[in-house]
Order: structure tokens, then sequence, then C-alpha cells
């Protein structure tokens, strides 16, 4: 075998065609080798024969083939002929048209030229039109053609006017530059001598004239601050005559009170006028975009007169001095100077009218500025713009007065609104048969004018800390008043004085007597106690519901507020703070759930208990005779029901409806809990679970009909205990436990059945163990 | 717990932070930096209050950012935003030593406004000017040790130690928070009818 893959090697090697090689074959000398050999050529001289044969019958296609090439060359010769005729031709196509091109450029080079050429004509033909048309017009004093022959002038190329100046007309042409240039000189000065000649005159028509000259001159800046310059010498002169009219006049009662707003109001609404009337001329003379120059020159004035109006209504009113008095009342509790809240009244409507004034005309001028910024180009209100319409609104003396006005407004309101508040919860009474006292009627009507009065001044921040202020007010103080008056407690219950006899009253009060000091909680002073406190929960309820209603209000109020435009910021900062208002209410229930708690406590756990535990001095381990004198007179539940009936009658006159119910269900919880107690105490016959059974079915009866919340769930366990009781046998459990149980799902534990089980005198405990639950 | 509202709408706490300080010191500066994450130029003075809603980074916490207007005549809008603050960030500017003596101010006014569980930080800005600088690290260091309060020195401009300080802050809330609940029982200024203890006068003695 090793000598065969030698074999192999060697016949790649020799490189021959056969696999075998001569010299491999030379060098053979075993016979079983040689014909191995052998017969390997032989198969491979087979192979080639037939190789041989197929490509013998290949000639005669590959014959045609040939002839049809012979055929074909001198075709392609003539091919070949064609094809450099053909790139001959391009060549010469091609020159050709560049040379075309090329002239076409000149002649499109001349052309322009000669376009600029008759364009220098036109100008210089123009500017020597200019100069004549000047001087006539200027002779003719007809400024406004004057005027047009400069801005024509003044349109023109300069450089062509250079250039115009080295041609062959140049001495022309300079001359005519000079007379021009001095024309443009003498028609400004003219125009501004005139302008403010018409000014002086106050000659409205020869004011509008020449104002609609400067920007024909390229003087827009000039004229925009000359003319208006000019309307704040007129807003000035009107709105010192109002002033005075305000200080000095008589007025009615009714407009004095609000005269300065009054005056504020005309001033700006004034302005506003002067704005409209001019903002046409302007856009047409001026162009867009120039109308913010005006106002920023009108609002110099707005602001110097808004100061001298705000200096008299602080003046006047003696706003500083309220503040004064209202901050020292408000940081120390001592009696010092005070100020009756009333007092105040008429101020902080003026202020807040004035702010509103103020911010509605501000409103107008964004308005009016943003519009004519957007005639000439949307996009081109860039930051900058902006940026400079903010400042001027937001950064004018106009703004900043008012705002100072406002800092002093919030804590006088504020001062308004504690003071009142507390001058309710003074005078608070309430009236027999009501279910609140009138404080809380009172107190959420001072709330609710002193938020809307910060409202009205359409100043959000204003209002934002007014919401801010009324929400501590009531979280903090208001609800300790009532959580004060809580804290007192609900006093021993009139049943409880009568179960002991009016006697034992009388007695306690002559020992009181005897020791000298009389006990004020007389019978009469309880009841009242005991009003006080549960007209306390009604109040604490209604005010929870009043704090809602207020945040609810407020946002439509809102809504209102923000069509007329306010950023998204603005509206998040009131929504912000007005879901505050939303955790006060909440508190409110809070303590509303725990006054409830403690009325369940005090006033009906105690008499609630003995109730319940009487039930153990009613035998339950009965015989049928038992039984029926049971049915004749019933020994325990309608009695119980009579007492509940008595116990919660006081409550529910004295009671909100939704705290009745909630006081019944705490009621209800506090029965079932105690009866299960007492049961698990007692021991049954088998009547006797039937009786109880009875009893528990009349008892749930009633006090479903007493509360609109459900009952059954509450006494679930009961009524699963009684089902247990009136068993006929332990095993019977059987058919209503696990896979039995069916729709009812147990609330007791296996553990717990046993025990209910358990009180059944007659089933034997052997059984109850065996039970498998 | 006044200072914590707990589970409303989609989050368990959220917290007022209200920055207050002199004008330009650079409060509004610093909270853009941290919700906007850039640096204001040309930021004016800030009118009245703006406000902010941030996500903070630890486990999802959200805070109320308020910004207020430094300048005096804001002042009363600012102050009622006081008492329902959870942190008051005090904002001097390093650079400005009237700034720094403005804080015996500021902090009576925190005395006066505030509720006495809320969270101060003094913090002194504009570091980056360092070669301005009029009020030293140590003095305003003292200052805050002997106020009690938190310092931290930050450079809105160059975003330095801004998250660190809204961060360290929304941690010591959310902490306190946490311990408020644990403790509510005992707060240091028990709020009438908060807590499920209150005890009523008892008035059955006459049983
Ligand atoms: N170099 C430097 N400049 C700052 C920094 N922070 C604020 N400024 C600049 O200080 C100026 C006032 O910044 P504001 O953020 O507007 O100050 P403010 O405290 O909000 O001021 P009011 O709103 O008026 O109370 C601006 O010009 C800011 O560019 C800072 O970290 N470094
Ligand atoms: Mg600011």
């Amino acid at each position: 075998m090793a000598d065969s893959s030698a074999l192999a090697a060697k016949r790649y090697d020799s490189g021959s065609l056969s696999s075998v090689s001569m010299e491999t074959i030379s060098t053979l000398t075993e016979l079983e080798d040689l014909e191995k050999v052998y017969q390997q050529l032989c198969v491979e001289e087979k192979e080639v024969e037939a190789q041989l044969d197929r490509l013998v019958g290949q000639e005669g296609a590959i014959h045609t083939k040939m002839l049809a090439l012979q055929r074909m060359g001198p075709n392609l010769q003539l091919i070949g002929g064609d094809a450099s005729q053909l790139s001959g031709m391009i060549t010469f196509t091609c020159s050709l048209a560049e040379n075309v091109s090329q002239k076409v450029r000149q002649l499109d080079l001349a052309k322009t030229r000669l376009y600029n050429v008759i364009q220098r004509a036109d100008d210089i033909l123009d500017l020597k039109f200019c100069t004549d048309g000047v001087q006539t017009a200027l002779r003719n004093e007809d400024y406004e053609q004057a005027a047009a022959h400069i801005h024509r002038y003044l349109s023109l190329d300069q450089s062509v006017i250079e250039l115009s100046r080295q041609g062959e007309e140049s001495s022309a042409v300079d001359a005519s530059l000079v007379l021009l240039q001095e024309a443009e000189q003498k028609l400004k000065v003219i125009v501004a001598e005139k302008l403010d000649e018409a000014v002086a005159a106050v000659d409205l028509a020869q004011v509008e004239r020449f104002f609609k000259i400067f920007p024909l001159l390229g003087l827009h800046q000039q004229g925009l601050a000359r003319f208006g310059q000019y309307l704040c010498s007129q807003l000035a002169s009107k709105a010192e005559e109002n002033l005075l009219l305000a200080t000095g006049g008589d007025l009615g009662e009714k407009r004095a009170l609000m005269i300065f707003a009054d005056t504020l109001t005309l001033l700006l609404e004034g302005i506003a006028r002067v704005i409209e009337t001019h903002q046409p001329i302007v856009e047409t003379y001026y162009g867009p975009g120039h109308l913010y120059i005006l106002i920023t020159h009108l609002q110099q004035e707005c602001d110097r007169q808004a100061q001298k109006i705000v200096d008299k209504f602080i003046l006047q009113r003696g706003y500083h001095n309220k503040f004064q008095i209202v901050q020292s009342s408000m940081m120390k509790s001592a009696p010092g100077e005070r100020i009756e809240p009333r007092e105040l009244d008429p101020v902080l409507a003026e202020v807040t009218l004035m702010n509103a004034r103020a911010e509605l005309y501000l409103r107008f001028l964004r308005r009016r500025i943003m519009a004519d910024f957007e005639v000439g180009d949307a996009q081109s209100i860039t930051q900058e713009h902006q940026q400079n319409v903010e400042k001027l609104l937001k950064h004018c003396a106009l703004s900043t007065t008012m705002q100072e006005l406002i800092g002093y407004y919030i804590p006088m309101e504020e001062y308004y609104m504690r003071e009142s508040v507390n001058k309710a919860v003074a005078m608070d009474s309430y009236e027999k048969g009501q279910l609140t006292s009138i404080m809380v009627d009172d107190c959420f009507y001072i709330v609710k004018k002193c938020i809307s009065r910060a409202l009205s001044s359409s100043s959000i921040d204003c209002l934002c800390a007014m919401i801010n202020h009324a929400n501590s007010l009531l979280e903090s103080d208001f609800r300790e008043v009532l959580c004060n008056k809580l804290r007192q407690g609900f006093p021993a219950t009139t049943l409880q004085d009568i179960q002991r006899g009016v006697s034992s009253a009388v007695s306690l009060m002559q020992s009181s007597l005897q020791q000298g000091k009389f006990n004020t909680m007389g019978i009469e002073s309880t009841e009242n106690a005991k009003a006080a406190f549960l007209v306390t929960l009604n109040n604490v309820e209604v005010c929870s519901e009043n704090i809602t209603t207020l945040k609810r209000n407020l946002e439509n109020d809102c809504t209102k507020l923000f069509s007329q435009g306010f950023g998204s910021g603005e509206q998040a900062k009131i929504e912000s703070c007005l879901s505050d208002l939303i955790s006060t209410s909440t508190k409110f229930k809070d303590l509303l759930q725990e006054g409830l708690t403690e009325l369940n406590t005090t006033a009906i756990k105690p008499q609630v208990k003995p109730w319940i535990s009487s039930f153990l001095s009613i035998s339950h381990n009965i015989e049928e005779e038992e039984f029926n004198d049971y049915e004749a007179n019933d020994p325990w539940v309608q009695q119980l029901i009579v007492n509940l009936e008595q116990l919660m009658a006081e409550f529910k006159v004295a009671l909100s409806p939704v705290i009745y119910d909630t006081l019944t269900s705490l009621m209800t919880s506090l029965i079932s809990i105690e009866m299960e107690k007492t049961v698990l105490k007692c021991s049954f016959s088998r009547l006797g679970g039937l009786q109880f059974d009875k009893e528990l079915r009349s008892l749930v009866a009633y006090l479903t009909t007493v509360t609109t919340w459900t009952i059954r769930d509450k006494f679930a366990r009961l009524t699963q205990m009684a089902t247990i009781l009136n068993l006929e046998r332990v095993t019977e459990i059987l058919d209503y436990w696990g896979p039995n149980s069916g729709p009812l799902t147990w609330r007791l534990t296996p553990a717990e059945v046993r025990q209910v089980l358990a009180l059944r005198n007659d089933f034997r405990s052997e059984d109850i163990k065996r039970l498998r639950l | 717990m006044a200072r914590v509202r707990m589970s409303m709408e989609d989050y368990d706490y959220l917290f007022k932070i209200v920055l207050i300080g002199n004008a330009g010191v650079g409060k509004t500066c610093l909270v853009r930096r941290f919700t906007q994450g850039l640096f204001p130029p040309g930021q004016g003075a800030t009118i009245g209050v703006d406000f902010m809603i941030k996500t903070v980074e630890i486990k999802g916490e959200k805070v109320k950012i308020w910004d207020t207007a430094g300048q005096e005549r804001f002042r009363s809008i600012t102050q009622s935003y006081y008492r329902s603050a959870n942190a008051l960030i005090l904002t001097y500017d390093i650079t400005c030593e009237d700034s720094f003596r403005c804080l015996p101010e500021w902090l009576r006014e925190i005395e006066q406004y505030a509720n006495n569980q809320v969270v101060t930080i003094l913090v002194g800005n504009k570091i980056d000017l360092a070669e301005k600088r009029e009020v030293h690290r140590q003095r305003a260091e003292d200052f805050a040790d002997s106020q009690s309060m938190l310092y931290l020195e930050t450079s809105a401009k160059e975003s330095d130690n801004v998250e660190k300080l809204f961060l360290d802050l929304a941690c010591e809330l959310i902490r306190e928070a946490k311990q408020n609940k644990l403790d509510n029982n005992d707060n240091d200024r028990p709020m009438p009818g908060e807590g499920k203890t209150i005890s009523y006068l008892n008035c059955c003695s006459l049983t």
C-alpha cells in the first residue's frame, strides 16, 4: 500500500499525460505491480479514445463557424472607416459651437453694459431733473414736491453718481450735485422749522404735513421724535387738566372714590386713542416697524403723567400711611394704631382698578407693536425686537409704579382678609335649626371677596399671592379655630342624665354649690356645648366643600382671564397655587373624620356598649316555652332599637345628612364589633340560636333603614355566626363549608367556626374537634 | 405635615423649593441652568415670580421651583410663597459684598414667613468670577454655620455645583419627609388636627 501512494506521488511529479510515467514502469519488477499498471493504462487508453472521438465529432461545427467569420471580414473594415469619419464631424461641430457661444456671451455682456449706460443716462437726466425740480419746488414752497425730488436723488446709486462725475459731463454733474446737496440741507432745515412752528401753533394738519416729509429726507428717527414730542405735549396738557379736575373740583361722592383710577383711565385711553389715530400715517409714510419708536416716545410722557397721578393718589388716599399702620399691626399683636378693614375697601378697590387699566393698556401696546412688526415681515421679528418690546412694557415707569402699588396692596388686602375673618369668628352665632353657624358663610364671603378683588387687578402675581394668603389663612388660622372648638369635646349625653335621674343632676349642682363653686356646666350649657360641637362638625364639612367650590370657580374665572392672552407660564402659576387649595380642603375632611371619631367614642360608644352587653343577661339557653315567651315579649332587640333611635335622633336633626350618615356608619361598625364580642361570651341552645338569628335579623333590618351605607357587609361575620348557632348537628356545617360554600364567602376562620360551634351547649366538643375544616 | 403632599397625581412627594436673595445675584440663572441646562444671555430682572416643575433624578421625585424677584417692590408677592415652601435657597453674589450683608435681613423674613421646618441652604453664586470675589469662603461658611444652614458655592455660568445644589436639597427633603412619615406624631410644631393622636379634652368626667 505504501508503494501505491508512492506511485501516485510519482505520477504527479512526472507531469506526463498518463497517470503512470515511463520511469515508474521501468522500475517495476514485480509482475503483480506490472499487471496493475497495465490495467490502469488500458483504462486510460479507453478514456483517451473516447475523448478523441468527441473532438473529431466537433470538427464540422467549428468549420462552419470559421466560414462565417471569414465572410464578416470586409464588413468590419467598412465600420472602421465610418467611425473615424464620424469622429471628425463631431470635433468640427464642437469647435463651431464654442465659437458661437463665445459670441453670445460677448453679446450678453454688451447688453448689460448698455443697460447700465441707459440707467446712468437716466440717472443723470433725473439728477438734472431733480436739481431743476427742487429749485422750482422750493421757490413755490411746494415742500412735498421738493422732498420727492430729494428722495429720488437719495435713492440714486451713489457709485453711479461718483462715476458720472468722472465722465465728460463731470462739471455739469458736479454742479447739479452741489445744488442738490444744498437743497437737501435747506429743505431739512425748513421742514424742521416748519414742523416746530406747526407744533407751536398746535396746527395738527401742518404737523402731519411736515411729519410726512421727514421720511422722504431719510430722517425717520427725527420725524418720529418731533411728532412724538408734539403728541406728548398734547397728552401732557390734557392730563394735567384732568388731574386738576380730579383733585380740585367738586365730585359726586361715588366718582370721588374712584377718581384716581378714572383719571389714570382717561390718560391711558387718551394715549391709546392717539396711537390708533396715528398708526395709519406712520405705517404709510414711515413703513412698518416704526410704530414701536413712536410708542417709546409716547410712553415717556405716559410714565411722567401716570407717576403724577399715582403720587397724588398716594398723597390724598394716605396710601403709604395706611400701609404702614397695617404692617405694624400685622407685625405685632400689641394694640397700636389699628385700621378698620372696612376703611380699606375703597382704596383697595381703586388700586386694583388702576392696575387693571395699566395692564389693559400695556396689552394694547404689545398687540399694536407686534402687529406693526408683523406687517413688515413676520420673520423679521427678531429676538432683539422681542426683547426691546419686553423691556419697554415690563420696565417702563408705568409698570414699575404699578408693581409698587400692588406691592403695598397685597399686605393690605391680606390684613383686610385676616381682620374681617377674625371679626366673623368673634361674632359667630347660629340660629336654632340651622346646621352651620354664620361664621363659615361670612368667612368664605370675605375670602372670595378678597381673591376676586385681587383677580380684578389683572395681575397674575397679585392674584397668586392672595390665593396663597387665603390658603394659609384657611389652612392654619381658620382651621385652628374649628379645631379648638372640637377640642372642647362633646359633653355627656342628656340620655345619661335622664338615666341617672334629674334628681342626681340637681344633687350634683347642690354639691357644687356647697363647695362654693357653681358648676357652670349646667344642663343648659351642656346643651349649648353639644350644639356647638355638632355645628362645628357641620362647619368643617361645609368648609371643605366651600374650598373645593372656591377653587373650581376661580379656575373658571381664570379661564376667562387667559382668553385675553396671558402666557402659559402664568397659567401654570395659577394652577399651582390653586392646587394647594385642594390639599387644604382635604385637611378639613380629615378634621371632620377626627371629630366624628371623637363623637363616636365619647357620645355613642359609652351608651351603646352597655345596651349590647345587656344581651348577656338574656338567656339564650332556652327551650320551647321560653322561646314562645320571647316571641310574645321581646326581651332585648326591640329595646335596643328604641334606644338607638333615641340616641341618634339628636344627631339626625343636628348634623348634615352626609355627616350623619358617616356617624351612623361608625355606630354600626361599633355595634357589630361589640355584638361579636358579646355573643362569644354566651351559650346557646338550639332554640337560643334561632332566637339570636331572629334578633340579628331585626337589628340588621333596622340599621339598613337608617343609613345609606351597606350594613350587610359589616354584619357578615355575625350573620355567619348566627347561621352556625342555628345548625341541627355539628356536621351540618360541612354543607356550607369548603366546596359546598357556594356563593357564601366565609369571614370566619376554621378556628372561629369551632369557637362558635362550641357556644352551642348541645354540641359535643369531640364532634367539633373531629370536624375537618 | 403641611409640607409633603402625599400621592397627589402621579408623584409621591412634590417638594416646593423657593429661591430668594437680592436682585441680580443670579437666582434665575441658577434655575435655568438646572431646569434647561443653559446660561441665558442678557437675563432680565424677574418680575414677580416664575415657576417650573422638574423631575429630579432621584427616584423620579418632582420639585416645584419658584424663582422670585429680588427687587424690593416684589417683596410682598414673594413673601406669600414662603409658608408652603419645603426648602429655601438663599442666594447671594460672592462678588458683591452688599448682597452678603443683606443676608440677616433675609433670615428675618424667613423667620417671619416660612414654616419652621423649612430647610434653608445658603448659596454663594458666581464663583467663576474668582478675581472679583468680595466675600471670602470662610466668612460665608462661618455665617452659614452660625445660622445652622448648609452652604454651597456655585456658578450658574460654568454650571459648577448647580446640579449638586438641587440634588443635595432633594435628597435632604426626601430624607426629612421619610423621617416625618415615621414619627409624624411628635412634630416639633404639631398642627392641630393633623396627627392621629389629638386628644380632645375629655368632658365625660361627669359620669
Ligand atoms: N459670571 C457670572 N454671572 C452670572 C452668574 N449667574 C448670574 N450671572 C449674571 O448676573 C446677572 C443677574 O442674574 P439673574 O439670574 O437675572 O439674577 P436674579 O437673582 O434672578 O435677579 P432678580 O430676578 O432681579 O432677582 C445676569 O447678568 C447674569 O448673566 C454666574 O454664575 N456667573
Ligand atoms: Mg431673576
